[in-house]
């Protein structure tokens, strides 16, 4: 009995004691502040190492996330690019053939297209191998040439090949003649990449810039097909001809498809 | 199947003289690399090994090549008989040695290119731009013939144990 009164009394001291607290400020009672100043901190500690781990928690993964997406932007990157380049290099090579086409339309002889496929193994010789032979119609001594202009004369042929010399080698001899003054000369190979146009008289008026076309008189090279310009030209006090450079039209270095003149009848 | 072998190598070195290294600009006055290959057979390989092969690839760069016919297969078999004759006096099998000994040989091989050239057409050239050619690649064989020298003693050395387990495993089955 006793300890029932004890109870209700200490429930309603209780209560009395909590509404009265209850109507007053909290610092009334005591140093609230200490505990804050000693907790605090080590719940900031704790809350930011908390907050620490989780970001590289979560950055880890984006991170990862990021460098797989990275990885797949690469690879559609190198994608796009490397069809870039193949669409370029199509449309390059279109550019080319419809330029042999055009070139092919305006030729009145029969001509077949051919790739070239090797390069001479020698830097002291300047032949290239194409991909049509005797199997195709090539015979040794046709005329090779490109829109530009003259390229070379074969000199041997294989069933499916065909070595052509170029007319910047040493052994090839073109007959030729400067466009405007009708001087004739035989453009011979020279050094680095140029020809000589040897036997102009002296007499001629050949001038630096002048074009020199195939002359038609060798037998191998259509009338009027275009050889190069004239880069210099050296009057010498004595002899009777002129020593003239002449550069191609043609860019031999990055040669990649020409024409083969097959015989008018073929 | 060294027959085999040494003609697989040509080929390649053909090939990529021929139609890959023209789309590099940078190695249009590299060397013949089928030079360092000659040397590397006098040097190493016996004559009975060598002799077919250096005429087979000596006759194909021939109708590769702009050049007078068989002036490849002459200077490959003077490179041949010369480095096996100085072999004879000098022991030049010496890695250190390589580089001289293939840019010697390079260098011969255009000297012999060039004579061929004035000789056969008399009042020819040998201007700056020659002799810059033969620097450049002797140059380039200086820095490459050795690895070209031990890529093939090593790729050699590498097919041969692979012919030789494949056919004992054979046997072994058999």
């Amino acid at each position: 009995m006793v300890m029932i009164v004890g109870v209700i009394v200490l429930i309603a001291v209780n209560i009395i004691a909590l509404s009265l607290s209850g109507r007053r400020d909290p610092s009334y009672y005591g140093p609230g502040g200490v505990g804050l100043s000693l907790i605090a901190p080590i719940q900031k500690i704790v809350t930011r190492s908390i907050g620490f781990a989780k970001d590289i928690w979560t950055h880890y993964f984006f991170l990862v996330m990021a460098a797989q997406q990275n990885d797949i932007y690469k690879k559609n990157l190198s994608q796009a690019r490397e069809k870039d380049n193949h669409y370029k290099e199509l449309e390059l090579s279109n550019t080319r053939l419809r330029n042999l086409l055009n070139f092919q339309k305006t030729m009145t002889k029969q001509v077949l297209a051919a790739e070239v496929i090797g390069k001479d193994p020698s830097p002291w010789f300047k032949t290239v191998i194409i991909d049509k032979g005797s199997y195709d119609g090539v015979e040794n001594g046709m005329a090779v040439v490109i829109p530009e202009g003259i390229a070379g004369q074969v000199t041997a042929a294989s069933p499916r090949y065909a070595k052509v010399l170029l007319i910047i080698d040493h052994h090839s001899a073109v007959d030729a003649l400067v466009q405007k003054t009708r001087a004739r000369g035989i453009i011979k190979g020279g050094t680095e990449g140029q020809c000589v146009l040897k036997y102009v008289l002296r007499k001629h008026d050949v001038a630096v810039g002048d074009r020199v076309v195939s002359s038609g008189l060798d037998g191998v090279f259509p009338k009027g097909l275009a050889v190069g310009k004239v880069a210099s030209v050296v009057r010498p006090s004595s002899g009777i001809f002129q020593e003239i450079r002449v550069t191609p039209f043609v860019d031999f270095e990055t040669i990649e498809e020409v024409f083969v003149v097959l015989s008018s009848n073929n | 199947m060294t027959y085999f072998f040494h003609i697989c190598i040509c080929f390649a070195l053909v090939i990529l003289q021929t139609t890959i290294m023209p789309y590099f600009s940078f190695l249009d006055k590299f060397y013949d690399l089928l030079s360092p290959f000659v040397v590397y057979l006098s040097l190493f390989r016996s004559t009975r090994e060598s002799l077919p092969v250096i005429l087979l690839f000596g006759f194909i760069m021939d109708n590769l090549s702009g050049g007078p016919f068989g002036l490849y297969l002459t200077t490959y078999l003077w490179l041949f008989i010369g480095v096996r004759w100085v072999v004879t006096y000098v022991d030049i099998r010496n890695s250190i040695l390589f580089p001289f000994v293939v840019a010697a040989g390079v260098l011969i091989q255009n000297l012999m290119f060039i004579g061929a050239i004035m000789v056969l057409r008399p009042g020819s050239w040998f201007s700056s731009l020659a002799v810059k050619t033969i620097s450049t690649q002797v140059f380039w064989a200086i820095f490459t013939g050795p690895i070209f020298l031990m890529l093939f003693s090593y790729l050699h050395k590498k097919f041969f144990r692979r012919m030789n387990e494949m056919f004992s495993k054979k046997a072994s089955n058999v």
